[in-house]
């Protein structure tokens, strides 16, 4: 059974009342496989399209004595100098790769999160042609959200962003100083909490796609869309919750590589960017694993119980005993 | 008796043939520009003014000096009133000029500068087209404009000649640009004469624009009174204002009364010696300024002053007044301790401040008035969000109170020689800085990234290194940037790199000469290059027509590094021992790659230890260096003490025999992080 659960997984999770942050958690660490492959995928991505821009610098860089002093510290002048050069090319021609293999990295993500989402909602390690049979089977259908999501996202972040400008402009006018920061900051809290309703809301429509194995995409959008509105304290709290451990991650991957890793080491840069990143992966799985969770609670389609009225114990009745004369009677009931 | 008639006669026929001449040549309106537009002390000497009442003060009391130290040619008294709703300025203005120039005067040209800030002015024409440092002009907006009209200009002795006023267009003859008005006379002034002006006359100030106007309730009041144009090597120089250009006027005395709301607090060039509350809520301040040659003001109701702070200069205590936004104010001491230190530094290495006053202003946020410089008056800029590491105030306070040096002592002309102003003084910046904040870190220094003022100043001039020379009009420069990147970035440049061809010894006290004998003059370029050449005792043309006059490149690199065995065709048996033994043949190329010509030092180092100088012309296009030795060749650098600042290219400077991958590896590192980022940040908000 591939978009659907059998009823005992259904009742057991149906009776699950933990906490959704715990639930997705929960998913999280019983699926790290999952974390793994797509840092993995992360990597090798960044570097396919990191070849571009090492080869440029490789060139310039690697027979000067000028470039040591990026080694032993950071220094500006030599970084811009270097983006300066011919020889760079066009800023364009090396980055553009990297942004490439990034939205390859989004097609990815795209075809492989059916299968994370039907792993976290197994209670069993889901076997790969599972995994690969929900990725296959729900592509189509993701790609289709992912065209709403993307217009809905982008309308309202358009909209949102636009009356950001205006209100920090006006705020401009004013003679308190602080005024456009202070409103700067206010107006991006509310465009991130906005933003992320709307992403749970598209994140319960691709829970319910894959695990109800609805082909009709617009019917999970407006599931998604009511849960989403009922719920939206409980799943909102979860989400940002989770993108504040991102930040967190984020900072304290930066900190220590600012602080402990010396300048001269690109094994310890290596080492640090890398974990940072890895970590980073953490916090948007454990919100698919939120969605997952509230889904089983709260989404599943109540299972029609139809009352079993058993069929009638037809005992076959024997044939009349031929009545033999001066044997004894059967007892008759009372 | 016939002869006696005839002795009579010939005089008064000479007489009247000079009135009718002179008559003729004033009638004459704005002569061109470089034409000698005066009339000859000999020719008109028995037909011109010479108001023996008036003088200019030789008053002392802004200057720790008894003597006045310029040589005074003009006194402004302006009692001005402002209107902060309005943001006009109605005042009059009694200029008394000291005819100095030893040939007689005939008209005068004045600047109206607000006058710049309309859709048709050359100023606005130019800033839509070469860009400018503030405003883009992709629409034109009310705001925006200024205007500086006079009312009314009366001589004294010679009446009211309103209506003789006409603007005149010298530089680019657009009828529409009313910047230059000038002033034909009915009687010429004298040589050693005095001639007074009585001018009525209003500005609109715009929402900031070119360190000049208002923001929200801001003001700065720069460039904003009818002022006289300068009477230079034989002709009057009054230029247009253009969008990369500046100023230039003579030095004198300024009293100015600034009457504006009781609520504002003010600051202003010069010592305050008055201030009193008016009836109507409007107070009013005057100042008084000694041997400077212009004046400039500000107000807003919400600076907070720090004015505690005293400099002892070498001439007498310097009062430090510091202006900050409320916003800032933490910063106050950041902005009074870059301020006396740059006070040292210039005081020590060039010579006296002699004002009594320095008024640091920081002005409104978002506003186009910071960094600014005026005399005994300078503009910062900052921001509430300023970590200690990001340098931003330090160096606008330091480059503008450098100003006081180079513009407001050492008084060239900002139109036409806008590198001996804002260059020498990012020359002195670098050095300043430096000396505060070190080479590497003067500009940033936050988390381990940094960058040095000098390969800042560097970057800007190689950026634009082949559009322009150094020595031309303000106004002639390609683009905005060209302006920025060839006056300051190149001049600092060019300049750090004479001091690595005569020392910085020598350099130093030629900076100290040119600024002690030029202090209180209008100086040409070639005063400050025969200086030089004075001081050091050599023959500078050849890097001054390449790096000052002309527009040549810098790009030398070593091609190549190489070294085989002299017996590379024997087998190797043990290639360890062969190492030691071998005796290696290593070249060296050097290439001139562009046509900038400049000795230079190559330093060659081997895998044995040796280092070895060896010394290129640089006059053909390329040389080789060649070597036999048991050592091979690990790398060659061109300029081994980094003493070049203008050559274009630093990373081709040198070669390894060995690729070093580490440098571009850390790069790497980041870029992967940036772009793994990058796509996970995609995929969060995208699936």
């Amino acid at each position: 059974m591939v978009g659907g659960l059998s009823e005992i997984e259904r009742r057991e999770f149906m009776s699950n009342n933990e906490v959704l942050l715990g639930s997705g958690l929960s998913r999280v660490r019983h699926n790290k496989r999952y974390i793994f492959w797509f840092y993995v995928l992360n990597v090798l991505l960044a570097w396919l399209g990191a070849g571009a821009f090492g080869n440029v610098i490789h060139q310039i860089l690697d027979h000067s004595l000028h470039a040591e002093s990026l080694v032993r510290g950071f220094d500006m002048g030599t970084l811009v100098e270097l983006f300066a050069r011919p020889e760079f090319g066009p800023t364009m021609a090396s980055t553009a790769p990297a942004m490439h293999f990034a939205f390859l990295f989004l097609f990815l993500t795209v075809l492989f999160v059916p299968g994370v989402l039907q792993g976290y909602a197994a209670t069993y390690r889901l076997p790969r042609d599972d995994f690969f049979r929900a990725c296959g089977r729900n592509l189509w259908r993701f790609i289709r959200l992912m065209i709403v999501a993307g217009i809905v996202m982008g309308a309202v972040a358009g909209a949102l962003f636009g009356l950001e400008a205006a209100l920090v402009k006006a705020a401009g006018e004013s003679t308190n100083e602080m005024l456009p920061f202070e409103m700067k900051v206010v107006t991006l809290i509310i465009i991130f909490l906005v933003m992320t309703a709307l992403r749970i809301w598209f994140d319960l429509a691709q829970a319910d796609v894959v695990l109800s194995d609805q082909p009709a995409v617009r019917r999970s959008i407006g599931r998604g869309f009511r849960h989403m509105w009922r719920n939206l304290g409980r799943l909102l709290g979860s989400y940002v919750v989770t993108a504040m451990v991102a930040g967190i991650i984020l900072l304290l991957g930066l900190c220590v590589w600012m602080k402990f890793v010396p300048p001269a080491s690109v094994f310890g840069a290596v080492v640090v960017s890398q974990f940072t990143l890895l970590l980073l992966l953490i916090p948007r799985f454990w919100q698919r694993g939120i969605a997952v969770s509230y889904y089983l609670q709260s989404m599943v389609e109540p299972i029609a119980v139809h009352p079993f009225t058993p069929a009638p114990v037809i005992t076959p009745i024997a044939p009349p005993a031929p009545v033999i004369p001066n044997s004894p009677a059967e007892p008759q009931g009372i | 008796m016939k002869i006696r008639w005839m002795i009579l006669f010939f005089p008064l026929l000479s007489v009247v043939a000079v009135s009718l001449l002179v008559k003729e040549h004033t009638a004459h309106a704005a002569p061109p520009q470089g034409a000698a537009a005066a009339v000859t002390a000999a020719s008109a000497a028995s037909a011109v003014s010479n108001n023996s009442a008036l003088t200019i003060p030789d008053t002392t009391l802004a200057i720790n000096s008894t003597q006045p130290m310029s040589q005074r040619v003009v006194h402004y008294e302006i009692d001005a009133k402002y209107d902060a709703g309005k943001h006009t300025v109605d005042a009059t203005e009694v200029l008394t000029y000291h005819n100095l120039t030893g040939v007689a005067l005939d008209h005068f040209p004045f600047h109206l500068y607000q006058n710049a800030f309309q859709p048709n002015a050359t100023w606005v024409r130019e800033a839509k087209i070469a860009g400018s440092r503030d405003t883009g002009y992709d629409k034109w907006e009310a705001k925006e404009y200024g205007s500086e009209e006079i009312k009314s200009i009366e001589v004294a002795g010679q009446g009211d000649l309103t209506s003789q006023l006409h603007y005149i267009q010298p530089d680019d003859g657009n009828k529409d640009d009313k910047t230059v008005i000038d002033l034909p006379l009915r009687t010429p002034i004298a040589p050693g004469a005095y001639v007074q002006f009585k001018i009525a006359f209003h500005d609109q100030m715009p929402e900031t624009q070119a360190r000049s106007g208002w923001k929200r309730d801001f003001m700065l009041g720069g460039q904003w009174f009818p002022k006289v144009g300068v009477f230079w090597h034989g002709a009057w120089n009054c230029h247009q204002y253009h969008a990369m250009t500046e100023f230039f006027a003579d030095f004198g005395v300024y009293d100015v009364k600034l009457t504006v709301p009781q609520f504002e607090v003010v600051g202003a060039s010069g010592v305050k010696v008055a201030e009193v509350n008016n009836p109507d809520n409007s107070k009013t301040l005057t100042f008084h300024g000694d041997d400077i040659h212009d004046f400039a003001w500000t107000v807003s109701p919400r600076f907070k002053v720090k004015e505690d702070g005293v400099y002892q200069g070498q001439m007498g205590p310097v009062q430090m007044r510091i202006l900050m936004q409320p916003a800032h104010w933490s910063q106050a001491d950041r902005h009074e301790k870059i301020l006396r230190e740059s006070l040292e530094h210039f005081e020590s290495w060039y010579g006296p401040y002699p004002y009594k006053t320095i008024t640091l202003v920081d002005p409104e946020p978002d506003s186009a008035a910071g960094g600014m410089e005026y005399p005994t008056f300078i503009t910062g800029d900052s921001s509430w969000f300023m970590p200690a590491g990001l340098h931003l105030p330090e160096l606008v306070v330091e480059h503008e109170f450098g100003h006081q040096y180079w513009y407001g002592m050492v008084a060239t002309n900002e139109f036409e020689d806008a590198w001996m102003d804002e260059g020498i003084n990012s020359y002195s910046e670098v050095k300043v800085l430096d000396s505060i904040l070190g080479k590497r870190t003067s500009m940033l220094d936050v988390a381990g990234v940094t960058l040095g003022e000098r390969e800042g100043q560097r970057l800007s001039y190689t950026s634009v290194a082949d559009v322009d020379p150094i020595a031309q009009k303000a106004y002639d420069y390609y683009s905005f940037n060209s302006y920025g990147g060839i006056t300051y970035g190149k001049t600092a440049s060019v300049l750090l790199t004479l001091e690595g061809i005569i020392g910085e010894d020598t350099m130093n006290k030629a900076m100290h000469t040119y600024f002690m004998k030029y202090r209180f003059t209008h100086p040409t370029k070639e005063d400050f290059l025969k200086t030089i050449e004075e001081v050091s005792g050599k023959d500078l043309r050849w890097y001054f027509n390449q790096a000052i006059y002309g527009s040549q490149v810098m790009d030398y690199r070593v091609s190549r590094v190489e070294s085989f065995p002299v017996n590379w065709y024997e087998e190797k048996k043990d290639s360890k021992k062969d190492d030691k033994n071998s005796v290696y043949r290593s070249f060296v190329w050097v290439h001139r790659r562009e046509d900038f010509v400049m000795p230079v030092e190559v330093e060659v180092k081997f895998d044995n230890g040796e280092t070895l100088r060896e010394h290129w012309d640089g006059a053909s296009r390329w040389t080789k260096f060649e070597y036999e030795k048991k050592a091979k060749v690990v790398s060659a650098e061109i300029d081994p003490d980094h003493k070049i600042q203008i050559d274009r290219n630093d990373f081709n400077n040198s070669n390894t025999a060995e690729a070093n991958p580490k440098p571009a590896r850390k790069l790497e590192t980041y870029f992967m992080f940036l772009s793994q980022w990058l796509g996970q940040a995609l995929a969060w908000w995208a699936v």
